[in-house]
């Protein structure tokens, strides 16, 4: 049974069958001790599979997160750390982990506990301690439902709480669940509530353009579901969701920091890697929070968690007051609709998504705390190729995916994942969002890899005053196919990241502008294959991430760090005009994309100062110039 | 023959080669499993037996890199657990106490330990699977005690 019908159904009847075919993934690189775990939990007549890597098993996870109920892993693997797996797991699917050790340290069991384990077993394993794991996945489902009658308290509490649930809902089983459960859409399957609300992508839309219209920080249930306007939703939905929304935003600003600063390989290890090097607590603590407003900026320069402006743009911004991006990102906002010039725009904006995630793993190298506004944090999950779930709110990542790594995009695009990158942090989300809306309705363009790269001119300014971000985009001669939406997004996203680079400083502009350059090439490239590929999850995203996900391979990978950067600002402006971005697919030509987004940099006081000298957001070839 | 394999078997757990998990894979097998143990055991070799190498070989560089020997070591460890194997896992523990200690010659000495002892087990285990097999599918299924 998924977890969902699990959680779905009646309490009592699901868990009285419960504990028989429940479905476990064990991850253990020892062979003996694998096959002992298989017997065992064989025994208990639960449905297991195997893998002895965690990649393995964490693409099994992102391919479908209810495939499992239950996750048994292994501390010490050589692939990725167990802890590591475990963080990713939480977030992205939000599923019960339970940590196994021939060590019974208590310094690694209170790892495993900080980390969101929801237990810890030490080898050699015992059958009766097996017999009763399933309690763990039982206690998410009640919880989920009981929180779900919370939310409204929760949500109302705003981002304190939020925050606090963030942390402690990484520890999993306790107060994740709030937090967690909250959202509908998201990534987080057990967290549903009966009354299921499917948030879809306007849905999801709406709610950030309400969210952005009201600012996050000021963001309540009630006000939200009055902008919105909307029937079949309650309070209690929009609250749950807010409280997702929030974490999200969180998790992208840190892990977008994180991506940034580790350039890590776009997978997951990369990403998780950042979060080690940045300190695995804070990270984790980002994460928790990853749906919140990327407002938290770390301080830590890289990481800038908070704003991790899309974690892809890693030039290290010093923790650039992230909160200012949010601003651009209304400004904006405006100015993506604008950008999506076409249906091939669209396209492209899938693509970029796909990148968009890729490079964010890219960037993991690159400390880049500028990156964080965006949500990088979520986009640095993102790029990391394998589907970051959260990228908006973990749908999204979903559909950055489309490259390889990304789940479905198209899939994603769907999911109104992307609406959920709020304004602010989120912003590389919503960028990403968009491109989900995108990506549907050209899906199927992308997955050909519509997207020329090649002309993408993807200017190296990107960081550089957020024109040239933009511009960058923009003179990527937007294939036909939707090509050249993607450049459009990776303007856009750019344009939104340099708006937030701006905020942050220009350091990235810097970096950009070179990466740029030589990205652009390639990101277009690849973002632009990956994007349409994967189906454009965001497109912003897309770019950036996608050629990353090479993993350094492609000189995208900075770019899109670089772009990434700006994108994280963009793409919290980004998510603000994702809102909008998303809502028209048809975007006018990109020059007028272009120059939404160029006037709203120039009205934003964030002016990229055009380190890569744009100002002008022509974006045009010439915009490069800067 | 049963009661040979049952003393054995026995013996394994008097002499403190085998302890009770080795009963927990005992206790997997059966009808859909019938060779659980043998296989559980046949993957341990297989397997301990790249890890031992890989640890002869971390122990003959200079200077020594106690924390890949540790690392090294915690594995083995964990595979030795799984299966029961009380003795190879003493020394394991040993070995990983003069890791700790950054004692070179503590440790090769318990590595040689833990060596033999393996070495020792795999004997034992694979005549003892040997007797099982020639006694038949039914000593398996009623395990002899």
């Amino acid at each position: 049974m998924t977890v969902e019908e699990i959680r779905g159904g009646v309490l009592g009847n699901e868990i009285d069958r419960f504990p028989i075919g429940m479905r476990v993934l064990a991850v253990d690189d020892d062979p003996t001790c694998l096959k002992l775990l298989d017997g065992l939990l064989r025994k208990c007549q639960y449905q297991v599979t195997t893998t002895n890597q965690a990649v393995t098993a964490l693409k099994m996870l992102r391919e479908n997160r209810n495939r499992f109920d239950l996750i048994i892993s292994d501390v010490y693997m050589p692939d990725m750390d167990g802890f590591k797996l475990l963080e990713l797991v939480g977030l992205e699917m939000d599923l019960p982990v339970i940590m196994l050790s021939g060590n019974s340290d208590p310094k690694l069991v209170m790892k495993g506990i900080t980390h969101g384990a929801c237990d810890y077993l030490v080898k050699p394993v015992r059958l009766e301690e097996l017999r009763n794991i399933w309690q763990h996945v039982v206690r998410r489902k009640v919880e989920s439902k009981s929180k779900s009658n919370n939310d409204q308290d929760k949500s109302d509490q705003g981002t304190e709480n939020g925050d606090q649930n963030v942390k402690s809902n990484r520890k999993r089983g306790i107060e994740d669940e709030d937090v967690e459960e909250n959202g509908h859409e998201s990534d987080d399957p057990s967290a549903q509530k009966k009354p299921r609300v499917v948030w879809s992508i306007d849905l999801h839309r709406k709610f950030v353009a309400a969210v952005n219209q009201l600012g996050i920080e000021k963001a309540v249930p009630k006000r939200i579901l009055d902008l919105m306007n909307v029937d079949g939703i309650t309070r209690e939905n929009v609250a749950s969701h807010l409280q997702k929304y929030r974490l999200y935003l969180k998790r992208i600003s840190h892990q977008a920091n994180m991506v940034v600063a580790f350039g890590g390989s776009k997978d997951a290890s990369s990403y998780m890697r950042m979060s080690s090097l940045e300190g695995l607590g804070d990270f984790r603590t980002l994460s928790c929070s990853g749906r919140l407003p990327n407002a938290t900026y770390a301080p830590s320069g890289m990481l800038g968690r908070l704003n991790s402006a899309t974690g892809v743009t890693l030039h290290s911004l010093t923790a650039p007051p992230m909160v200012q991006p949010n601003h651009t990102q209304n400004k904006l906002q405006p100015v993506v609709p604008a950008m999506l010039p076409n249906q091939q725009n669209l396209n492209l904006f899938q693509g970029i998504p796909p990148s968009f995630d890729l490079d964010c793993q890219q960037y993991g190298n690159k400390p880049n705390t500028q990156l964080a506004s965006f949500g990088s944090v979520e986009e640095s999950r993102i790029f990391s190729g394998t589907k970051l779930a959260d990228f908006n709110s973990i749908d999204e990542s979903r559909i950055f995916t489309g490259s390889n790594t990304f789940t479905d995009p198209s899939a994603v695009l769907g999911s109104q994942s992307a609406l959920k990158l709020p304004s602010t942090a989120s912003e590389s989300i919503n960028l990403l969002s968009t491109s989900p809306t995108f990506l549907d309705n050209h899906s199927t363009n992308f997955s050909s890899n519509q997207l020329p790269i090649g002309n993408y001119n993807y200017p190296a300014t990107l960081n550089g005053g957020f024109g040239s971000n933009i511009t960058t985009t923009a003179t990527v001669p937007l294939e036909p196919n939707g090509g050249g939406l993607v450049g459009d997004i990776f303007r856009n996203v750019n344009q939104s990241l340099l708006n937030q680079n701006q905020n942050h400083s220009q350091k990235s502009g810097q970096y950009n502008k070179q990466d740029y350059t030589q990205y652009s090439q390639n990101a277009f490239s690849t973002l632009a294959s990956s994007a349409l590929a994967g189906g454009g999850g965001g497109g912003l995203g897309g770019p950036v991430s996608h050629s990353r996900s090479n993993g350094g391979g492609l000189p995208l990978i900075h770019t899109e760090k670089v772009s990434m950067r700006s994108s994280d600002d963009s793409l919290f402006d980004q998510t603000k005009l994702q809102g909008g971005f998303v809502a028209t697919n048809g975007y006018g030509s990109l020059d007028d994309l272009m120059t939404g987004m160029m006037k709203r940099e120039q009205e934003s006081t964030i002016i990229m100062d055009g380190e890569f000298g744009y100002d002008d957001y022509g974006f045009g070839p010439n915009d490069d110039s800067s | 023959m049963h009661r040979l394999v049952a003393n054995t078997r026995k013996s394994f757990f008097d002499q403190g080669y085998l302890d009770e998990q080795f009963v927990q894979l005992e206790e997997l097998q059966d009808n859909s499993n019938p060779n659980f143990v043998e296989e559980v055991v046949t993957l341990f070799y297989r397997d301990s037996a790249r890890l031992l190498y890989n640890l002869d070989q971390a122990l003959e560089k200079r200077p020594l890199d106690f924390n890949k020997l540790d690392s090294l070591m915690h594995q083995f460890k964990g595979s030795c657990s799984s299966i029961g194997a009380k003795k190879v896992k003493i020394e394991c523990t040993n070995f990983k106490a003069y890791c700790n200690a950054r004692n070179a010659e503590g440790c090769k000495r318990t590595f040689h330990h833990a060596k033999r002892e393996y070495t020792t087990l795999k004997k034992k285990l694979e005549s003892y699977f040997q007797m099982l097999r020639q006694v038949g599918p039914t000593e398996m299924a009623c395990r002899p005690r």
